[in-house]
């Protein structure tokens, strides 16, 4: 699985696992709050029906005092038929719920007036009071419940709600027996109040639109209820009978019904139905906008995490990709270590200290036929793209170098390989030089590097012509300089890294000091070239102190010690008896350095295979020719130069013979190369101009 | 450089001394013709007094070999100095004559 499917994995398990635990705080905070709810609505309704039941109970112990008040004056009435009316008028007229009053006497309480009497006064619309006589055939109130009751009873009761009249308005009656003066039960007074305000105050102040309440009679008999318009009146029975136990709770398990009973006579019971959806609306809307707030939190929290994991795999990326360019940039370091030269002679020293892991400087050198082929570069720039360009130039030294002795020469050959195709502008300064070992003359050519400087007996700079760069114009020309060292002379060189590092101050070490620092050597008078760097090195070091170094720090140092000397020289012409001459002459000049007769024989048998290829291809036939054989040693070494002033021709290219075949199959020709090539050491040849020049060099130490 | 060949009822017999150089390799060539008839014969070269070889005496070594193996003949070559053993090394003849 990728790293960043594995980080997606995480963040989404992360966001599944906090919007669980976020869904069960909110239930559970739901279910407390609803259960909080519940507790409130239950203590609320028994306060709105509490109040409501008081303010019932009010208007009724009204009606109960308006009787208690006026039943003496009903009561002193009686005594005569007549004087009852006005008595009626009076006790109705008093309490603005009371709609009407009676006395019913018990039969023939007035003989004259027969058996049924019962004289009534009711309020009109308009407030006038209307009394008149309304017991008859029709109206036998004897049979009336309330009548015969309370006569049993003897004491005052309330009747059940009921409905009269032609507009069907509901009415209770407060019964109360009457007695005469003489302690007689004279019969029963009734006052009739209105209930049908009751429907209309019961369901005032609502906070729900779909909740009501209801009174009922002790007897389950609903008293007062909303309206139609609130409520239809299917849902209020239904409401009643499930307060009747007619029907279970659980016919309508969407309501929630709250009851308070009146205190005293008449036990009617007050209801408050609720919808449960509308108690908890509010609450699930509050519930629904909280989960989408953490829903949309956590969608936030899962895209956070998402580019925070994206942006640490890509965190990642990079650093495992640096590290990767780090490895890299060791490696190159190390290859561009393994380019310069590490080893040197005792006469040769050099040293690159790069500012980073890869530098733009190089220098190299390499000893070809008695002749030490040295270069200093600095490639403009620092960094990889100059460590490139130091490479490419490194190996065209080494290549170019091979096929001719003239600094100018590989300076042209090096400036026209860099100016193709040098898009990025870069060049680089060089000073190529080639020193003969044996004589201590110096070719130098010069493309605007800095000047090497020459410590004699005392410290000077190198005259060379500055020129361009290489890279920058193709068609530059470097002339070749000469100057011959005398034993002992060294030659430094050294790239701008030294002269202009720079101290905390940013001050730059500058010539004078190095100037300064070769002369302290050169008094010291016991140098190598090795000791020379170091302390040149340490010098800088020390000037720069804390300060990092800012560009590629690099010398070389080169001294001519040629120790002493032999040389000879002899010209044969290129006939094949002047074998025995060249014999003769290499056998002469290996006595005279004390060589052993096996090596002088070696090097008698490499000269002549090498001069007798001179002699059968180099001229044409029957052209006479010279060879010029030039031998010279500092007794380490020894070297034989050969000339000829023949067509080009070049032995080494030449493929030797194969010595593996057997004796039918083997050729002849080929077989001179590989013999001068085996026993020395190194054989290269190379065109100076009309010449042909092979040198061999073999160690006789 | 001088060389004299001898022949007996068995075998021939060539002595080279001194240098076998290029110079002295067509007198020496020269010298040894009576080899290149060799009749089946064994042809010894006495190597005893022979300081120094070129590619041109190991041309000669090689044409009188080459005309010997085709008529059967052994070459053998004897008491060969520590300079010319390097000289057969180097070029491969030392796999192609016998020594003794």
């Amino acid at each position: 699985m990728s790293p960043s499917r594995k980080s997606w994995l995480a963040s989404v398990g992360i966001v599944a696992i906090a919007a669980v635990m976020v869904e069960v705080i909110s239930i559970v905070q739901y279910e407390r709050l609803r259960r909080m709810m519940a507790e409130d609505m239950t203590v609320r309704s028994h306060i709105v029906l509490g109040a409501m039941a008081s303010d019932i109970q009010h208007t009724l112990e009204l009606t109960e005092t308006t009787m208690k008040e006026n039943l003496w004056n009903v009561s002193q009435s009686v005594s005569h038929p007549d004087s009852v009316f006005p008595a009626m008028k009076r006790l109705i007229d008093d309490n603005p719920h009371v709609v009407g009053g009676c006395l019913a006497f018990v039969p023939y309480y007035y003989p004259s007036k027969g058996r049924l009497f019962e004289p009534y006064a009711c309020k009109e619309k308009d407030g006038a009071i209307v009394i008149s006589q309304i017991a008859g055939p029709g109206h036998d109130y004897t049979e009336n419940e309330e009548f015969i009751r309370t006569l049993e009873a003897k004491a005052p009761s309330w009747s059940d709600p009921y409905y009269y009249g032609p507009d069907s308005l509901s009415f209770a009656t407060y019964s109360c027996p009457v007695w005469d003066n003489k302690g007689r039960l004279a019969g029963v007074c009734g006052l009739d109040i209105d209930l049908s305000w009751l429907g209309d105050t019961l369901n005032v102040n609502q906070r729900f639109p779909s909740s009501f309440r209801i009174l009922l009679t002790e007897n389950g008999q609903l008293v007062a209820g909303p309206p139609e318009s609130r409520t239809p009146p299917e849902v209020v029975q239904q409401a009643v009978d499930i307060l009747n136990g007619v029907l279970p709770a659980s016919a309508n398990p969407s309501i929630a019904i709250k009851t308070t009973a009146l205190k005293n006579d008449p036990n009617w019971r007050l209801a408050q139905v609720f919808y449960k959806k509308e108690i908890y609306a509010r609450m699930q809307r509050m519930r629904r906008q909280q989960m989408m707030l953490i829903l949309l939190g956590l969608a936030i929290l899962a895209f956070m995490i998402g580019r925070y994991s994206r942006n640490e795999s890509k965190l990642r990326k990079v650093s495992e990709e640096q590290a990767r360019v780090d490895e890299e940039l060791e490696v190159a370091k190390h290859i561009q270590k393994e380019m310069i030269p590490r080893t040197f002679p005792p006469f040769v020293y050099g040293s690159l200290e790069p500012a980073r892991e890869v530098g733009g400087d190089l220098f190299d050198f390499y000893i070809r036929d008695g002749k030490l082929f040295f270069c200093i570069g600095d490639v403009s720039g620092k960094g990889v793209p100059s460590a490139m360009l130091m490479s490419v130039n490194h190996s065209l030294f080494r290549v170019l170098s091979q096929k001719s002795e003239s600094p100018s020469a590989i300076l042209k050959a090096l400036n026209q390989e860099l100016c193709r195709g040098n898009d990025s502008n870069m060049f680089v300064t060089f000073f190529a030089g080639c020193l003969d070992l044996y004589t201590g003359k110096l070719h130098y050519a010069n493309a605007g590097h800095d000047r090497p400087y020459l410590l004699t007996d005392s410290v000077e700079m190198l005259l060379a012509k500055s020129n361009l760069p290489l890279g920058v114009f193709p068609d530059t020309e470097f002339g070749d300089q000469e100057i011959v060292l005398s034993s002992g002379t060294m030659l430094f060189l050294y790239t701008d890294g030294l002269t202009e590092a720079k101290n905390s101050n940013r001050e730059a070490f500058g010539r004078s000091r190095v100037h300064e620092a070769l002369t302290a050597c050169l008094a010291d008078g016991n140098m190598t070239p090795e000791s020379l760097v170091h302390a040149v090195s340490g010098e800088a070091h020390r000037f720069a102190g804390e300060a990092p170094q800012s560009d590629d720090l690099t010398m070389l140092l080169i001294r001519f010690m040629p120790g002493e000397l032999l040389k000879d020289q002899i010209t044969l012409v290129n006939d094949r008896e002047e074998v025995e001459k060249l014999g003769a002459f290499v056998k002469d000049f290996c006595l005279k350095l004390e060589i052993d007769r096996k090596t002088a024989s070696h090097l008698r048998l490499a000269l002549e295979e090498a001069v007798v290829n001179v002699i059968n291809y180099a001229y044409p036939k029957g052209e006479k020719g010279s060879i010029d054989i030039y031998a010279d040693s500092n007794r380490k070494e020894v070297r034989f130069t050969i000339v000829d002033s023949g067509s080009p021709f070049d032995p080494t290219a030449a493929i030797s013979a194969d010595t593996t075949l057997d004796a039918q199959n083997r050729p002849i020709g080929g077989l001179g190369i590989l013999l001068t090539r085996k026993l020395t050491d190194s054989v290269s040849y190379c065109r100076k101009g009309d010449k042909n020049v092979l040198t061999l060099t073999k160690s006789i130490q | 450089m001088t060389t004299t060949v001898q022949e007996t009822a068995e075998r021939f017999v060539a002595v080279l001394s001194g240098e076998l150089d290029t110079a002295a390799a067509e007198e020496t060539g020269q010298a040894l013709q009576p080899l290149l008839d060799s009749k089946g014969k064994e042809i010894v070269l006495d190597c005893t007094d022979l300081e120094y070889i070129s590619s041109s005496g190991l041309r000669v070594l090689l044409g009188i070999l080459k005309q010997a193996k085709s008529v059967g003949s052994r070459v053998v070559l004897k008491n060969v100095n520590e300079v010319i053993r390097d000289v057969l090394e180097i070029s491969g003849f030392i796999s192609i004559f016998e020594m003794e």
